[in-house]
């Protein structure tokens, strides 16, 4: 072995316990890897069992009307609200109107320990004006996911991310609205 | 001499040698793409996504659990008695019921949800009470977070004759003291915490204006020559009492726009909208802000032909804000507050006029009447001269303007009905902005729907907004004369 080989195999050598010393050696954390997330992080739901929900829209009378609807309704409160939500958003099947005239998407719900929920819906593309739409809106929404979910006390409307003073100018959005059953055909 | 097999072998030697070497630097090519996170003598590798970093493993690191429901769409992360909810594409996180406003949005990951640095620093393990300290090979977690942790105020405010108290409702004990500012304003601040103002906070005063969450402190706005008397700290619940009260001389004029009341207690009118906010407007072009504006001017002129002193809330093609306009009508000591609306609907078919008055079961009003009572008892607000009994008149006077907006409201809308032959689309209660804070009877009344043509065309007379007037001025004076 002449001494150029020696250097190279030398120099493999301590590359070798360079390597060895950069993951094992000294002064260093056991570190884990976490190239992905296991499956377990992330629960596969179980099919939820179809319920009968009641949600709420405006009929030609000015007030809001019961529609009933079979839906899968999950019973973990978030997925309960977010499934009436999304029924409320889809609008109704019959000669009602929409709760939300324009087309709204729900970006997020978030409960708080008092039972209160805070649903998130992209905001409005343009003003919208009258205090009637504005009921309509807020109590469709509300009155749909308290009858649904009793666990729930109130429920905040948040638009784009943001609590918001007012809609169109009237009614107060910028606290939990409570059940109010007067606006609701009897 | 040549020697092949030598040189053959030299060659295999060689290129052993340089795959060794190459594939000690694989582990440094992957480690760009991961950054290391510490905590407790253990530590974790990262995957990054651009700028941001997967969120599980560091919750995982320090043993807070993540549940997601992936229905809902929403991460709950539990960690002691800390409970926190975020969603990814989402720029708010709730911390123990608050929400809290972040700088950028967690984004869906292959690992679940990646977010910033900043992100996870400020709002994942600040709330959690944890900190980034940055090292060498990325980033140690430390206990003790960097950024002040919120602290939720709710604010409530007590008029007496010469006083005022604002109890500040902290909903964890933290160092506040209060101080008179240069500008005399007053301002309180936090020791290591962020006040955040209660969103359902609705204060009932004459004194005070406004208050603002600023960084660490409460900026409170008062009245002119309304400054700090004195302050004070209670426990259970923490709370700061302040006590204000007229504390300079009044040698100065008031400025031009601050109302002040001569005469007898006004009906204050408040035509709706105003400015560049029009409102609803109706296919004719009539819009919201000046027939409001027009039934204002009618119905002032009917009740001052009638005898009462009158007051608008704003001009014509001024706009104001809603708030002011029930200031405005607390500042005057107003014995009625009227704020006109036209209304609209997606439905063309829907008609008719509607009175509201504030909502008696909803939290925003009783909650605030009978909190700010229930505060100042505990508060002990009779150890400064002030008895037990002018808290109990103030808390009676609170649910009897409530009371007494019921009854204004059905006195208006039975003349609304029966002067105009409208349908009755009733009296009914809601939380209006413009109705908050009130402590006088106050009603809003819509006048009609702009969205049906045939009231649109109606209203748009002067004939019918001189009757709307008339049926108001009637209801009004019906209400003022029952006993």
């Amino acid at each position: 072995m002449n001494r150029r080989v020696f250097w190279i195999l030398a120099a493999a050598v301590v590359s070798l316990a360079l390597l060895a010393w950069v993951l094992f050696g000294p002064g260093r954390h056991a570190i884990t890897r976490q190239d992905m997330v296991e499956g377990d992080a992330i629960p596969t739901p179980t099919p939820a069992p179809e319920q009968r929900v009641m949600l709420l829209f405006p009929g030609s009378d000015g007030l809001l009307h019961p529609e009933l609807r079979s839906v899968p309704l999950p019973a973990e409160v978030h997925e309960k609200v977010r499934t009436v939500v999304l029924e409320v958003l889809a609008g109704p099947t019959g000669n009602l109107q929409p709760v939300v005239p324009w087309t709204a998407e729900l970006t997020a719900v978030f409960i708080d320990h008092e039972g209160t929920a805070f649903i998130d819906l992209t905001a409005p593309p343009k003003p919208l004006t009258g205090s009637h739409n504005e009921l309509m809106l807020a109590y469709g929404l509300v009155d749909s996911i308290l009858l649904n979910c009793p666990s729930l006390t109130s429920i905040q409307i948040l638009f784009g991310g943001h609590e918001i003073p007012t809609l169109t100018g009237h009614l107060d959005f910028s606290r939990p609205l409570v059940l109010n059953k007067r606006f609701i055909a009897s | 001499m040549i020697d092949p097999a030598g040189t053959h072998m030299r060659k295999v030697l060689i290129a052993s040698i340089i795959f060794l070497l190459g594939a000690s630097l694989l582990p440094a090519q992957v480690d760009l793409h991961t950054v290391e996170f510490q905590y407790a003598g253990r530590g974790v590798l990262v995957p990054k996504l651009g700028t941001r970093i997967e969120v599980i493993p560091i919750l995982a690191l320090i043993g807070a659990g993540a549940e997601y429901s992936r229905a809902a769409g929403t991460y709950v992360v539990a960690y002691g008695e800390k409970r926190l909810q975020f969603t990814p594409g989402h720029k708010l996180v709730m911390v123990d019921g608050k929400l809290l406003d972040t700088m950028d949005a967690p984004v869906p990951s292959p690992g679940g949800v990646a977010a910033s640095l900043d992100f996870i620093d400020r709002s994942l393990l600040g709330p959690l009470g944890f900190r980034l300290d940055p090292i060498p090979q990325g980033y140690r977690i430390v206990p003790g977070a960097r950024f002040a942790e919120p602290v939720t105020v709710r604010a409530a405010a007590a008029d007496f004759a010469a006083t005022t108290t604002l109890v500040l409702t902290l909903d964890r004990a933290v160092i506040a003291e209060a101080e008179s500012t240069e500008d005399g304003g007053i301002v309180v601040h936090f020791d290591d915490a962020s006040p955040r103002l209660d969103p359902g906070t609705l204060l009932r005063s004459r004194r005070v204006r406004s208050l603002t969450s600023n960084g660490r402190e409460i900026l409170i706005e008062t009245g002119a020559d309304i400054g700090l008397l004195n302050w004070h700290n209670l426990d259970d619940p923490p709370r700061v009492i302040l006590e204000l009260g007229r504390v300079y001389p009044t040698p100065t004029p008031a400025p031009a726009r601050v109302v002040e009341r001569s005469g007898p207690p006004p009906i204050v009118i408040d035509p709706g909208h105003g400015g560049k906010d029009t409102g609803a407007v109706a296919r004719t072009g009539l819009n919201e802000r000046d027939l409001t504006m027009s039934v204002a001017r009618y119905l002032s002129a009917e009740l001052r032909a009638r005898g009462h002193a009158v007051r608008l809330t704003r001009e014509d093609g001024e706009g104001r804000a809603l708030t002011d306009r029930t200031a405005i009508a607390n500042r005057l000591e107003a014995k009625i507050f009227v704020s006109l609306h036209a209304n609209s609907s997606t439905f063309s078919s829907v008609k008719g006029a509607e009175t509201y008055y504030m909502s008696l079961d909803d939290q925003a009003t009783d909650e605030a009447a009978a909190a700010t009572a229930k505060l100042e008892n505990e508060a002990g607000a009779s150890s400064d001269g002030r008895s037990d009994l002018d808290l109990i008149l103030w808390d009676l006077a609170q649910a009897s303007a409530l009371n007494e907006s019921a009854g204004l409201a059905v006195a208006v809308q039975t003349r609304l009905n029966a002067l105009l032959d409208l349908r009755d689309r009733g009296v009914k209660q809601a939380p209006f902005v413009v109705l908050t804070g009130a402590t006088m009877p106050a009603i809003l009344v819509e006048v009609g729907f702009l969205s049906n043509p045939t009231e649109a065309s109606r209203l748009g007379s002067a004939e019918h907004q001189q009757a709307l007037a008339r049926a108001i001025a009637t209801g009004i004076e019906a209400f003022l004369s029952e006993p």
